[in-house]
């Protein structure tokens, strides 16, 4: 018996190992040798397959995608010694840390003609003054969802920030509510209530948004990041601060699974945090040139356009507009106006002292 | 971790370099308590640490209160009911934890059958209904749930270990059977209870998964402090000084533990 059983024992991991060793080199050792590979480190579903197809038979090469949820998650990514990146796609904040941190090569504009699809607004950005390094795109909006028939049903505004930080408003919504789980993104949304700037520095008034923030706690059912888009589509929640993919998705989905409510999102008045994402080149890459053949052809207006279609992102390529679906095209909380537009942010990195007090800060927010 | 706490933040992340030899340029060594002081110089910190404290008090006593009588209906169960019988106890270890997770954020949520049980009992007594999700209690609950099996299954080992003699011992010198009980079975199965309560007490000290999805908008735990300080703040060197003092405070709780859990001769 224990003769048996060792014997199989034996052969379970001799299989293991085989089955092992299989799956490890396989796809590398058909491929490298026929096809370059152009190793690009992405967000969750921000790209459209098509797209990878239509690319891969242009260029006759193979994309493989590693995919990451978070800026800091990449960051620390990297720092942890994640190597072969060719291309990276984070948002502005994080594309100053990795400017800062010299990892980026320069762009050869002369490789990327499509650039000038670009609308100027989203060129010369502040975390890449001159676009050195960085080509924009996508971006997203933070801003406020809520489902439209509760909202009118109790006469409550959408255009103001008031709504998720005012008790008068929000006894009429209480536990209803989420606001994101990102101290910069919910800071950002008191500091522009209270009417400074979203990248306002100065320690008084962060402790008025803190202020402002707790006061407003008590009527919040929680801090979430992601459960939101489930939650706000099946209508256990009526208010939420959340990104414009996600409520787009969130809008979708009530839609599709034809919910008694609708669900909308709008960009308060007091203005909003944009995070524009930029595609930039990893120094450790194996293949620039294929790098700069794939922006330039993202930069191209159909494949473009496929994304925002995809997910409901923002596009800032002119030659996109017509290829996006109307309704979309007409989605001021996608698409903004001059006006709107020029009330919009973008978050910029701080450092290491102000990242400890904010830290700070919110362990307060959170405890009380 | 320790040298990691005296150093300073990285202004990417990681750490800042040390410099052995400090020179003109860099009269800052790279050492410093400076993250110790700021932990000491507000009272938050030391508050997050009695409430996650609080948390685990709790959810040890409750999982004693509830793992003991299971423990002692497996272990004076027929031997051929005692495995199957453990066999589910460990059942659940088969899923992923944080699916287990997600399943609760569906039975509190607010459309959930229990929830509306639970709201239409409340309103036949005029109480406002409640909201079971995103709250303290949820987080308790799934604290509970995940770690009872750590404090059945030592429990019952030595539950299983006592001698059936005793108690008729002690019967026939005319306890009843509560006395029987205390004055037998409890003060044996102390050391039972004192490795589950271990097992139980220090995971849930240090837990983040659960106060991040079930919890509202209050229940922050050492364990997110400390997460946050990693993977949000980038600050690493305070985020060592935090596991530090948890390291540090965990270890004094095990010390007074088994100083109380040290055989007085009046058992032994």
């Amino acid at each position: 018996m224990p003769d048996t059983s060792r014997k199989l024992i034996q052969l379970c991991s001799a299989l293991f190992f085989i089955i092992l060793i299989l799956s490890c080199n396989k796809p590398y050792l058909s491929s490298q040798a026929t096809t370059p590979i152009l190793q690009v480190f992405n967000w969750n579903n921000y790209i459209a397959a098509e797209t990878i197809q239509r690319f891969e038979i242009f260029c006759n090469c193979h994309v493989e995608q590693d995919y990451y949820s978070d800026n800091e998650e990449m960051l620390a990514k990297l720092a942890a010694g994640a190597t072969g990146y060719d291309l990276i796609i984070p948002t502005g904040n994080a594309v100053d840390t990795l400017i800062r941190q010299h990892v980026l090569i320069p762009l050869n504009k002369a490789l990327l003609p499509n650039l000038k699809n670009i609308l100027p607004v989203y060129l010369n950005t502040p975390f890449d003054p001159t676009n050195e390094y960085s080509v924009p795109y996508a971006y997203t909006l933070t801003l406020l969802g809520f489902n439209k028939n509760k909202i009118e049903e109790l006469h409550l505004p959408t255009d103001t920030w008031a709504i998720i930080f005012e008790p008068e408003y929000l006894k009429k919504i209480k536990g209803r509510v989420t606001v994101l789980d990102s101290p910069r993104e919910l800071m950002a949304a008191a500091l522009l209530y209270l009417g400074y700037s979203a990248n306002d520095q100065n320690e008084v008034h962060w402790n008025q948004a803190k202020e402002l923030i707790i006061r407003a706690k008590p009527y919040w059912a929680a801090f979430s990041n992601t459960s939101y888009i489930r939650e706000i589509a099946i209508g256990d929640l009526w208010v939420v601060h959340g990104y414009s993919n996600d409520l787009y998705q969130a809008a979708m989905d009530a839609k599709k699974t034809g919910r008694a409510f609708e669900i909308d999102y709008t960009i308060p008045t007091e203005g909003a945090v944009m995070s524009l994402d930029s595609m930039v080149l990893h120094k450790n890459g194996k293949n620039p040139d294929l790098a700069h053949q794939f922006i330039n052809f993202m930069l191209d207006g159909i494949n473009s356009a496929e994304l925002t279609n995809m997910i409901g992102s923002g596009n800032p390529n002119l030659e996109a507009k017509q290829f996006i679906r109307p309704e979309l095209m007409h989605n001021q909380a996608i698409f903004p106006d001059e006006n709107t537009l020029s009330r919009l942010q973008m978050i910029t990195d701080l450092n290491r002292k102000q990242r400890r007090i904010l830290s700070r800060i919110w362990t307060e927010i959170k405890l009380r | 971790m320790i040298l990691t706490s005296f150093r300073l933040p990285g202004e990417f992340g990681g750490l800042a370099p040390i410099y052995i030899l400090p020179d003109k340029a860099n009269a800052d060594s790279g050492l410093t308590i400076e993250t110790y002081q700021f932990f000491f110089s507000d009272f938050i910190y030391v508050e997050v640490f009695l409430k996650s404290f609080a948390v685990a008090i709790f959810t040890t006593i409750i999982c004693i209160t509830l793992a003991y009588p299971l423990a002692l209906l497996i272990a004076h169960s027929p031997r051929k009911f005692r495995n199957l019988m453990i066999m589910l106890v460990v059942l659940p270890f088969a899923s992923n934890f944080l699916i287990r997770i997600y399943a609760w954020m569906i039975i509190l949520g607010p459309e959930s059958a229990l929830s509306h049980i639970i709201n239409s009992a409340l309103a036949f007594f005029d109480i406002a209904p409640v909201t079971l999700l995103f709250s303290p209690f949820a987080v308790l609950i799934a604290m509970i749930y995940v770690h009872l099996p750590f404090m059945i299954l030592p429990l019952y080992t030595n539950l299983e270990k006592h001698d059936p003699l005793l108690l008729d011992a002690a019967q026939d010198l005319g306890a009843n059977a509560w006395q029987r009980f205390w004055y037998v079975t409890w003060p044996q199965s102390l050391p039972g209870i004192f490795s589950g309560s271990a097992l139980v007490f220090i995971p849930v000290l240090g837990m983040f998964a659960i106060p991040d999805i079930l919890g509202g908008t209050g229940d922050i735990m050492i364990g997110n402090l400390i997460k946050d300080q990693f993977l949000g703040t980038r600050d690493w060197p305070f985020g060592s000084t935090l596991s530090i003092m948890l390291t540090l405070a965990v270890l004094s709780i095990t010390g007074l533990f088994s100083w109380f859990a040290r055989p007085t001769g009046k058992f032994a």
